[in-house]
């Protein structure tokens, strides 16, 4: 436990000035709310919206084909019956006061967005029915306002209608995102990461982990995929030299990979991290140093371009799908997990997002997924900032709808296969092998997701992964790897 | 409050976001909807034209009506406003009739001012008729018929008894059905009913309420006159078959060696608004009319409550009566008419004694889009039928029926049987969305609705031409074939309407097809006693 009380909260706020735990906490608490200071006026939609629970219906919509069938044989058309004297009474009374009509809404608005879905690709695709069901969602909601669902339903639309119109060939994300004022990124990367569990969840596990694993060490080198901001290093900083058993504080080298093609936004390139992360160390009196290595042109990468020391407990870090990252061709990731087993490191952490198992193949299949993935991290932030839908709607506009258009159109590219296996899986398959996760590590992550909404969950899925749900929707994972010759 | 992010990022922000005044680009939205308002503009103006242009026509042409120059046919209203537009017909039809067949618009435009109001008015017309078969919302192609891609699918996961999947497509439909619009929203609402219909558990109760309930025996006498005879005015769907069967009548009077009484067995849907064109024809015979024109109406019987409201076309207004004004119109022209009508009668207990048949007269059977909700199943009510005809000995049987396959439960499961309904309700949709100019009306809404009666018609619907065929061989008739001018007078006629409407002569049978973008719609057919059987 001794690490974990090393790790406590109030070392993770980053100026240290105040701490992070102020910040998240408050924000459940209607009073001290900080972000009623972004907000000229009590955003009453999102209040009155606030109890409801969309996601239930993506799930019961999940579960319909089990449900309906039940006792079909003894009476043929009662089901049929039953739920369309259901439908037909519920849309007969739009207006109700009640949450009856929302949910109904929810429940049209998935229905819709599945039909356009099985229009653009499968058995009975039509184009020009996808068309129409787009031009009805875009009259039914908008990304800027309603409830949850609606907002996410829209962006849903704008993806795709990129489908239909483009064919889904201007896929990548960073490009989208590039489109975004730098300020408002970094707004929106700032609320994400104070009302919501995704980053510190993967930050604080994988970094609990390299603190567990660089006990003894005196020299340590991470080799990190995407570095974005640099955030997660501040916090391992501080806890390096802070700890209180093993060697004084060991010297931290960090090598970020970096892509050939800029178009990064500017806070976040490689050189700006560099330098604040040596400016941050410097100021705590940690030893440290930073390189850059150059992914090739393809986005490949080389061990040999790796300048290596003997001596260096040498760590891979690599953070993919978090909801702010940019999204990462395959190829590339795969060539940094083969690379990275020749290069025997003592530890690798992955965080990456969980995909859920699919009945449907095919693009409806992992459409309805996406749609289901994405769902839970709406309502998961909507329980984060009930009372922020402006603050909320600039997360939404600046991540979460570039990764749904990002996502459907890789998706939609690849016939609903590229996207369905883990890089867990990948890694296993590659000779590394799972190390498990501590008990302060997991009781670090559950006192961390104890400070969210109750919604929140975090599920020992094998012995080396952590999983981090909303209600029971799996949604991010950290899993951490050794190779075969560290082992003991 | 501390923006501790900010600050590790430092300097790299000069201020901090001002998000909330973010305008979010709408601009899809926007251009959207300008672009479907820029649609509308230009259709209105198109419209416009269309209707300066015909206005001009009546305006310049004299009034009086002219001296027909062939057999013709055209719905002759009741009032004398209508007269006028028959005149405006007529003289249309006319430098065609003199150019011959090969005539086009072009041709005409070069010939006299006369004629160039007339060319003026055709292109209108085809001017919308091509940008609707240019723009494939509403072509024939599968991917601009949207609605029967939920349609189909939901009717066949109603037979796979998949009620999630119904209910999923139940809701899709529900957002994207409207009676207004084009064709496909407007199939979506009535197939939608169709569906609910199908489902519920009170069968017959609610579809003629959700549609609204306007259909024709649910209109006013004044306004279904009104509505039919302006459908058939702007749709040749029951004109060209009236007329077909109109000139066949006369070409049958024509045989006759002698002057003979004229027995007509109106087994039909035009509700009686063919005939008075008929009996223009009748004086303008070169031996003038016959000295007795007996009309005999069957009117559709009420098997019960159900069938008598879901077979399109057949029922009228419940206090229609169209006897009286056509008895003045016939007394107006010296034309000797009787009219008598049967109600409740079963088709196939029709007999000589039940019409008054006689051996002196001329009798001609018109059966109009009734026979098929005769059944063919277990009780084989369609041959039975014709044998009774038969046993009529008329002189000649008109049998214009769709041309469609069965859509019976006997002849396939419900999904197969729905997605024929839908595609003969597809195509009378697509056709009246150009018919009536994509304009809303309460004409058109009755007209629709009585046709969107096809998704839940207990009858069959039809069988296809080749079949019906063979039933009018097997009970005891020969299929002749019609007169030129039947077949010429048609093809002028048709020259009036939207330019994907067509006629197709088969050599083989001898039958008059009807087609609606090269898809059959109906088919009219010309049968005498076989004097062997």
């Amino acid at each position: 436990m001794a690490m974990l009380m090393d790790l406590d909260f109030t070392s993770f706020g980053y100026s240290g000035t105040t701490t992070t735990t102020t910040t998240t906490g408050s924000a459940l608490s209607d009073d001290g709310c900080n972000w009623n200071a972004w907000s000229p006026v009590v955003d009453w939609e999102a209040l009155s919206g606030g109890q409801e629970d969309f996601h239930n219906l993506v799930d019961s919509m999940m579960d319909e084909s089990d449900f309906g069938l039940q006792g079909l044989n003894v009476r043929p058309n009662i089901d049929i019956e039953e739920e369309c004297h259901y439908l037909y009474n519920a849309t007969t009374t739009d207006h109700d006061e009640s949450n009856g009509p929302e949910d109904l809404k929810g429940m049209r608005l998935i229905h819709l967005l599945v039909a356009a879905a099985e229009a653009l690709e499968g058995t009975n695709k039509c184009h020009e029915l996808a068309r129409v069901i787009l031009v009805r969602l875009r009259e039914l909601v908008s990304p800027k306002q309603g409830t949850n669902m609606e907002r996410l339903a829209a962006y849903f639309t704008d993806a795709l209608q990129g489908l239909l119109d483009g064919g889904g060939k201007c896929g990548g994300n960073h490009l989208y995102k590039a489109e975004h004022h730098p300020t408002d990124v970094l707004a929106a990367f700032q609320l994400l990461q104070d009302v919501s569990p995704y980053v510190k969840f993967g930050h604080f596990t994988a970094n609990q982990a390299i603190l567990e694993a660089v006990t003894h060490d005196k020299r340590i080198h991470i080799v990190d995929y995407d570095i974005m901001e640099g955030i997660q290093w501040a916090s391992l900083m501080q806890a390096l030299v802070s700890r209180k058993d093993g060697p004084a504080t060991p010297h931290l080298r960090i090598t970020a990979l970096s892509r050939s093609c800029g178009g990064r936004r500017s806070f976040s390139t490689i050189q700006e991290t560099g330098r604040r992360l040596t400016a941050f160390a410097a100021s705590i009196g940690q030893p440290f140093s930073f390189h850059q290595c150059r992914l090739d042109s393809d986005e490949t990468f080389k061990p040999s371009n790796l300048k290596l020391v003997r001596g260096e407990a040498l760590i891979i870090n690599c953070m993919l799908h978090l909801p702010h990252f940019s999204y990462r061709a395959p190829n590339s990731i795969a060539s940094f997990i083969s690379g990275a087993q020749t290069l025997g490191p003592r530890l690798v952490t992955l965080v990456e997002e969980e995909i859920g198992p699919t009945g449907e193949e095919g693009f409806v299949g992992r459409f309805m997924d996406s749609l289901h993935h994405y769902s839970a991290i709406y309502d998961s932030l909507e329980a984060g900032f009930p009372m922020q839908g402006r603050a909320r709607t600039l997360v939404e506009r600046v991540f979460l709808g570039p990764r749904i258009s990002g996502s459907l159109a890789r998706i939609y590219r690849g016939g609903g296969e590229e996207e369905g296996c883990s890089w867990g899986q990948r890694l296993a398959a590659c000779g590394f092998c799972p190390t498990n996760i501590s008990f302060a590590n997991h009781c670090q992550a559950k006192l961390l997701i104890g400070l969210y909404n109750d919604g929140y969950r975090v599920e020992e899925s094998s012995i080396n992964k952590l999983v981090l749900g909303w209600k029971s929707r799996r949604l991010l994972s950290v899993s951490i790897w050794s190779s075969k010759d560290n082992e003991s | 409050m501390p923006n501790h992010i900010s600050e590790w990022i430092e300097d790299s922000i000069s201020y901090f976001p001002m998000f909330f005044d973010d305008p979010y680009d709408t601009g899809d939205l926007i251009g959207d909807s300008w672009w479907v308002e820029g649609q509308n503009l230009e259709q209105d103006l198109i419209d416009d034209s269309f209707i300066t242009n015909s206005s001009m026509t009546s305006a310049t042409l004299p009034p009086a009506p002219a001296p027909a120059p062939a057999p013709t046919d055209s719905t002759i209203s009741l009032d004398s406003m209508k007269k006028r537009k028959l005149a405006d017909d007529l003289n249309s039809m006319k430098p065609r009739k003199t150019t011959n067949k090969r005539a086009n618009a072009q041709d005409l435009g070069r010939e006299s001012p006369e004629q160039g109001l007339v060319v003026a008015r055709k292109q209108g017309g085809n001017k919308k008729g091509s940008k609707a078969a240019g723009n494939g919302s509403n072509g024939n192609n599968k991917e601009g018929r949207w609605a029967e891609q939920l349609l189909n699918p939901c009717a066949a996961a109603v037979t796979a008894r998949n009620p999630s999947r119904v209910l999923h497509f139940l809701y899709v439909l529900h957002d994207l059905a409207s009676l207004s619009g084009d064709a496909n929203h407007r199939l979506s609402f009535y197939g939608l009913c169709a569906l609910k219909h199908h489902v519920s558990s009170a069968p017959g109760s609610s579809f003629s309420a959700s549609t609204d309930g306007k259909t024709f025996a649910s209109s006013n006498p004044k306004f279904f006159t009104d509505s039919l005879i302006k459908f058939n005015d702007i749709s040749p769907w029951f004109r060209i078959p009236n007329n077909v069967t109109n000139t066949a009548i006369l070409q049958l009077l024509a045989e006759q060696a002698q002057p003979s009484n004229l027995h007509i067995l109106d087994i039909g849907v035009s509700h009686g608004v063919q005939w008075p064109t008929l009996l223009e024809e009748l004086t303008r015979r070169a031996g003038g009319p016959p000295p007795l024109v007996r009309l005999t109406v069957v009117a559709p019987a009420a098997m019960n409550d159900l069938s008598r409201n879901t077979a399109p076309f057949a029922n009228g207004p419940p206090d229609y009566d169209f006897s009286s004004k056509l008895l003045s119109f016939a007394k107006d022209l010296n034309v000797n008419l009787q009219i008598n009508r049967l109600e409740n009668l079963q088709l196939q207990n029709l007999n000589s004694q039940l019409i008054k048949s006689s051996a002196e007269e001329i009798l001609v059977v018109c059966a109009q889009f009734r026979l098929h909700n005769l059944t063919h199943g277990i009780t084989d009510d369609r041959t039975k039928f014709l044998k009774v005809l038969r046993s009529l000995s008329p002189k000649g049987v008109i049998l214009c029926e769709n041309n469609t396959d069965c859509s019976c439960i006997n002849c396939g499961d419900f999904a197969t049987g729905f997605s024929r309904r839908v595609e003969y309700l597809w195509r009378f949709l697509d056709s009246t969305s150009i018919a009536y100019k994509g304009r809303e009306s309460e004409e058109r809404r009755m007209m629709e609705a009585e046709a969107a009666k096809v998704l839940i018609n207990s009858g069959e619907m039809n069988e296809r031409k080749e079949k019906w065929c063979d039933r009018m061989r097997h009970a005891g008739f020969t299929g002749d074939v019609f007169g030129e001018e039947t077949i010429d007078g048609a093809k002028a006629l048709l020259r009036k309407y939207d330019s994907n409407w067509e006629i197709r002569v088969e050599d083989r049978d001898g039958c008059v097809g009807l087609l609606w973008r090269g898809q059959p719609v109906s088919f009219c057919s010309l049968w005498k006693m076989d004097s062997a059987a």
